[in-house]
């Protein structure tokens, strides 16, 4: 079900970029759009509620908006950017799962692009000289960016044609679905290990902007850089400090 | 000697799922039965208007709430998950749902109890969580604490405030969460308490909290008795 903080009932994204993370090993696709939603302080516009997402309320994740609470699906917008990102705060429910992936295609479908972030476990790269990211595009996408991903000086993924990522989630479900649809879809992934993934994440970040910063719209200083912004959410990211009672 | 599991890849489970689905199962899922409100009286199914709703979610609640919570209330259904009721008090027009931490059936058993939710003047959930579950950059100041008592958002108790990255999860994260997006009243509260399921001492801070929001109980709690013990004797 869709909440429109505008009270409106769909939602009008007919020349976004749309970006959505797969819940994926370390966490790293949610990771890389927190980034993305706090470095261009994007606006929340609404959720998403669904028996398949675990309800999850609190304080606001980002510093840019202290008054929003988080939820477990929230839609963050730039309009002037024409980006919309999405973000899940909760695990899902795999009963519920495909009925709410095509309701959410469903909602999503009118997009100009569709970016799916996602992760695989660092074994499943085989070769070890191989590029820790894949990606797997539909036709329509490759057509529209041939000139972006042709350019071996740019892009050195390598094209997954599996029927599986491990460790991926629903990353590769989603991306069919929207290539059913006749979306132009890309899904971009990272080989990685559990642990510290806030490296990974910004990684995913700046790769993607490297592809076409049409993408997400952020802009270098002129240097080739741009800074990132950490969400206060993720503060204590492994817990708390160690209680003085055990020494 | 031998080393039990050298060599062997231990892959991790997804990430993705909370209940148990890997993805490479994921397409064998079978689609999930609707749950149902099991209600005792079968002329008692359209959703009750009432002054107060108050959802109480924990982990081994209902003891604690049969003994302590509940007098003069009639229970109205079953919520389907695990060992939950959602009970009325015609004196008062209050709805009190007790709800088992049940996090794999909470988006669905949100949906059932929102009817309920939309009707009420007023709501107030209440989530207790074990006190490890708590994170804080000054947390060996409450080492000796029974109960954190937060809020989330501002509230009618004059409770601190949550601080991220602390959250709460399941059903009544979820109507609150409702309730905010419908920018109608909501009062969320969380305790974060030393012992769960709750004790004599560890009850304290949850009874003064429902008292202060204006829940009849008692003003103690006797857990029931264990045949058992923790200790070795």
């Amino acid at each position: 079900m869709l909440h429109l903080k505008s009270k409106g009932k769909e939602l009008n994204i007919t020349e976004y970029t749309v970006i959505i993370p797969s819940i994926c090993v370390g966490n790293a696709a949610q990771l890389a759009c927190d980034l993305l939603i706090a470095s261009k302080q994007l606006k929340k516009i609404g959720s998403l509620t669904h028996p398949a997402l675990i309800p999850v309320y609190g304080p606001s994740a980002y510093q840019h908006e202290p008054n929003e609470k988080v939820t477990s699906c929230e839609l963050y917008e730039s309009v002037e950017d024409k980006l919309l990102v999405v973000q899940f705060r909760a695990p899902w429910i795999s009963r519920h799962t495909r009925d709410f992936q095509s309701q959410l295609v469903a909602l999503l479908k009118g997009a100009r692009r569709v970016v799916i972030l996602s992760g695989s476990f660092g074994f499943e790269r085989r070769i070890i000289e191989e590029s820790p990211w894949a990606y797997r595009a539909s036709d329509n996408f490759k057509a529209a960016h041939a000139e972006q991903l042709g350019n071996p000086e740019v892009i050195k993924w390598k094209e997954h044609t599996g029927d599986i990522i491990y460790g991926g989630g629903n990353g590769l479900q989603l991306f069919q679905a929207f290539n059913e649809e006749g979306v132009q879809v890309m899904l971009l992934f990272r080989y990685l290990l559990e642990g510290d993934n806030s490296t990974d994440a910004s990684l995913i970040v700046r790769e993607l902007n490297e592809l076409c910063e049409d993408f997400l719209q952020l802009r270098s200083g002129g240097d080739g850089s741009f800074k990132l912004t950490v969400p206060k959410s993720w503060n204590l990211l492994f817990g708390n400090d160690v209680t003085e009672l055990m020494f | 000697m031998s080393c039990p599991g050298f060599g062997e890849l231990n892959i991790p489970s997804s990430r993705a799922f909370w209940d148990d689905c890997e993805e490479d199962e994921f397409e064998n899922v079978e689609p999930a039965e609707k749950l149902q409100l099991k209600f005792d009286d079968s002329e008692a199914v359209n959703p009750i208007a009432s002054e107060h709703m108050i959802i109480i979610e924990s982990p081994h609640i209902a003891h604690f709430a049969s003994s302590a919570l509940l007098q003069d209330m009639k229970r109205i259904c079953k919520i389907p998950a695990k060992d939950s009721a959602l009970y009325w008090q015609p004196s008062k027009l209050q709805l009190l749902a007790i709800l088992e931490d049940d996090l794999t059936k909470s988006g669905e058993v949100t949906e059932l109890l929102i009817p309920y939710a939309r009707l009420a003047k007023k709501v107030t959930t209440l989530t207790l969580k074990p006190k490890v579950d708590y994170k804080s950059e000054e947390i060996n100041k409450y080492v000796d604490e029974i109960g954190i008592v937060r809020s989330v958002g501002p509230n009618l108790a004059n409770v601190q405030e949550l601080e991220a990255p602390n959250f709460i999860a399941g059903v009544a994260a979820g109507i609150a969460s409702w309730r905010d997006q419908e920018q109608t009243p909501i009062n969320a509260y969380v305790i974060y308490t030393d012992k769960l399921p709750l004790d004599g001492t560890a009850a304290q801070p949850v009874l003064k909290l429902l008292q202060k929001i204006g829940l009849s109980c008692n003003s103690s709690y006797v857990p029931a008795r264990k045949d058992s013990s923790y200790l070795y004797m």
